[in-house]
């Protein structure tokens, strides 16, 4: 570790903050047409991303602050088989974009929805069904939230020698002010802003560490002398073959059902940007996760000790920093995770808030045959957005412990309540309220009470149990249950 | 395009977005599990360790190309409002 408190490490973070925060009241000031209605505007940004920024918000949202310090961390201590894992994440975006992207833009447009939730109310016209959703995803996401300001923050008191509780100021209140002020237009626009400072970090540490350890060969040849299992897919048995399976349904297959992830198919504007998207998302995806990862392992160039020398895995990335980094630029090198970090609580924290105002709120005012101003709305959602974000970054300020298990804990839990439901609910003619209802419910409670007593079934994630438990749940509703009504089905599969 | 017409497209391509999928999981044994006892070696990696992860993303980028070259199809998402 650097010695405390190097004011320059600071300055690249604090200028890219600010930049953070100009996007954002530049974004507000250009909105101020209200062109489209405010929630529209706030929630999906007017449905105008082009090709880029849907790309590079989609990559931003879903690679997180373990991609870059959790994940190279495991892959210098497992080697290439933790990168042939780490691969399957190219799927992440052109699955998502290319079953859901234009589904549910032709939904959204014809029911006017600005949420996930509100397609998936319409389609099974049920209040609860929403109500569960809502609450699932804000349960979560809290979670998710929690764990990359907590991780953000580690990684920033470990480089640079200042507290935890200055790093967590620094970033996590630009976060939620920029996202409150802003709404999905700014988190877009910052969230491609990140995806760019997330691949320049890589870059950078990548030179800097072959630089550190004596160039490419000269890393290579250690490994081979030294580390030989780290050549192998199977690591010597540290890398078993379970957990290639439930990485590829964990951070794979079931991402597609991710809320966070299947909300930007409301917000692009047209298909070319779409298709455009894909493969821009592709391209960027892999280079975070193979160039992250292949830096990990290269670091034994530089960390030559046992991992336990450098106080665990997730200790191994800011050690490697610490140590190659030139110091002016050990500030750089931290905005890149922090630049992770911050798009993904950015964008949850929007669809958290969406959750409470648009799912719930409006809804019941709707009921009782109220109707609420743009003005009103404008209060509330930017109320709403602040206090949510505000309440998961005093939760960080006192950590609980393990967080790192919670952020994989939560993918497992929004995938299994949102797969089959949105797979099946969009796709499916028979797929009914029941069936849905059961899947949502069912599966996620009995993947929580697995994960909470440890109960796995032959060594797998819990996300096995999730998975298979809510399709069985979801098929036995759906043929037990009624259809749903001609009418409902008519909108969503014309004949 | 009517609505009939681009739910179909929809499902198409939803369809082959997953056959890609299985192709691209096919592909991912294939360069990992099935080249790992392969002593050839590539950039001092072995061979396996090269084509399952540079392999598989530059496999993926073409396999998203022709999905989107051949298979997607450009429309309009604003509702039709002749028919």
């Amino acid at each position: 570790m650097i010695e405390t408190g190097r004011p320059e490490a600071l300055l690249p973070l604090a200028l890219f903050m600010a930049l953070m925060l100009g996007v954002s009241f530049f974004v507000r000031w250009q909105a101020r047409t209200g062109e489209g209605g405010f929630l529209r505007q706030y929630f999906v940004g007017n449905r105008d991303l082009g090709g880029f920024v849907l790309a590079m918000t989609t990559v931003a949202t879903y690679s997180s602050v373990s991609s870059f310090v959790g994940g190279p961390g495991m892959a210098w201590s497992v080697g290439f088989g933790w990168i042939y894992m780490a691969v399957v994440q190219v799927t992440a975006v052109f699955l998502v974009l290319g079953i859901f992207g234009k589904r549910v833009a032709l939904l959204a447009r014809k029911f006017g929805a600005v949420t996930v939730v509100d397609i998936l109310r319409r389609r099974f016209r049920s209040d609860a069904l929403a109500a569960t959703a809502a609450f699932i995803i804000v349960l979560f996401f809290c979670a998710t939230m929690t764990a990359q300001f907590v991780g953000g923050a580690k990684l920033f008191a470990a480089v640079t020698g200042y507290s935890y509780e200055l790093g967590l100021l620094l970033f996590g209140l630009a976060v939620v002010v920029y996202t409150t002020i802003g709404g999905f237009r700014a988190v877009a626009i910052t969230d491609a802003l990140c995806a760019i400072m997330m691949m320049i970090g890589i870059v950078l540490l990548f030179f800097y560490v072959l630089e550190a350890g004596g160039g490419y060969g000269a890393i290579m040849d250690h490994i081979a002398a030294n580390e030989p299992k780290m050549l192998e897919p199977f690591s010597g048995g540290n890398m078993p073959a379970g957990l290639y399976l439930t990485q590829w349904i964990l951070v794979g297959i079931c991402t597609i059902a991710l809320p966070q992830s299947v909300v930007r198919g409301i917000s692009y504007r047209d298909t070319k940007g779409l298709h455009r998207a894909m493969i821009i998302g592709t391209v960027v995806v892999g280079f975070m996760n193979i160039g992250v990862n292949f830096t990990g392992i290269l670091a034994h160039g530089v960390l030559t000790g046992p991992v336990a020398s450098y106080g665990g895995v997730d200790n191994i990335i800011p050690s490697t920093i610490a140590a190659v980094m030139p110091p002016s630029l050990i500030g750089l090198a931290i905005v890149g995770p922090i630049a992770a970090s911050i798009s993904t609580i950015s964008s949850l924290l929007l669809v958290g808030s969406s959750a409470i105002v648009k799912d719930v709120y409006l809804h019941y005012r709707g009921k009782q045959g109220k109707t609420t101003s743009d003005a009103a709305l404008r209060r509330l959602s930017m109320a709403v957005t602040a206090i949510l974000g505000a309440a998961v970054f005093l939760i960080a300020l006192t950590p609980p412990s393990l967080i790192w298990l919670i952020n994989m804990f939560a993918f497992g839990g929004l995938e299994t309540a949102f797969f089959w439901t949105l797979l099946l609910g969009l796709f499916w003619r028979r797929a009914n309220r029941l069936g849905a209802f059961l899947s949502m419910g069912g599966g996620t409670v009995v993947y929580c009470l697995t994960q909470g007593l440890g109960f796995k079934i032959m060594g797998l994630h819990q996300i096995t149990i999730g998975i298979s438990l809510s399709l069985v749940l979801f098929l036995i509703g759906s043929f037990l249950g009624e259809p749903e009504p001609k009418e409902v089905l008519r909108e969503f599969f014309p004949e | 395009m009517t609505e009939k017409e681009k739910y179909r497209q929809v499902c198409r391509e939803a369809a082959a977005t997953g056959i890609a999928l299985l192709v691209l999981i096919v592909f991912w044994l294939f360069a990992g599990f099935g080249l790992a006892g392969s002593a050839a070696t590539i950039f001092r990696l072995p061979l396996w360790a090269a084509a399952s992860t540079v392999g598989v993303w530059i496999f993926a980028i073409v396999l998203v190309w022709v999905l989107t070259k051949f298979v997607f199809r450009d429309m309009d998402l604003e509702e039709e409002r002749h028919d």
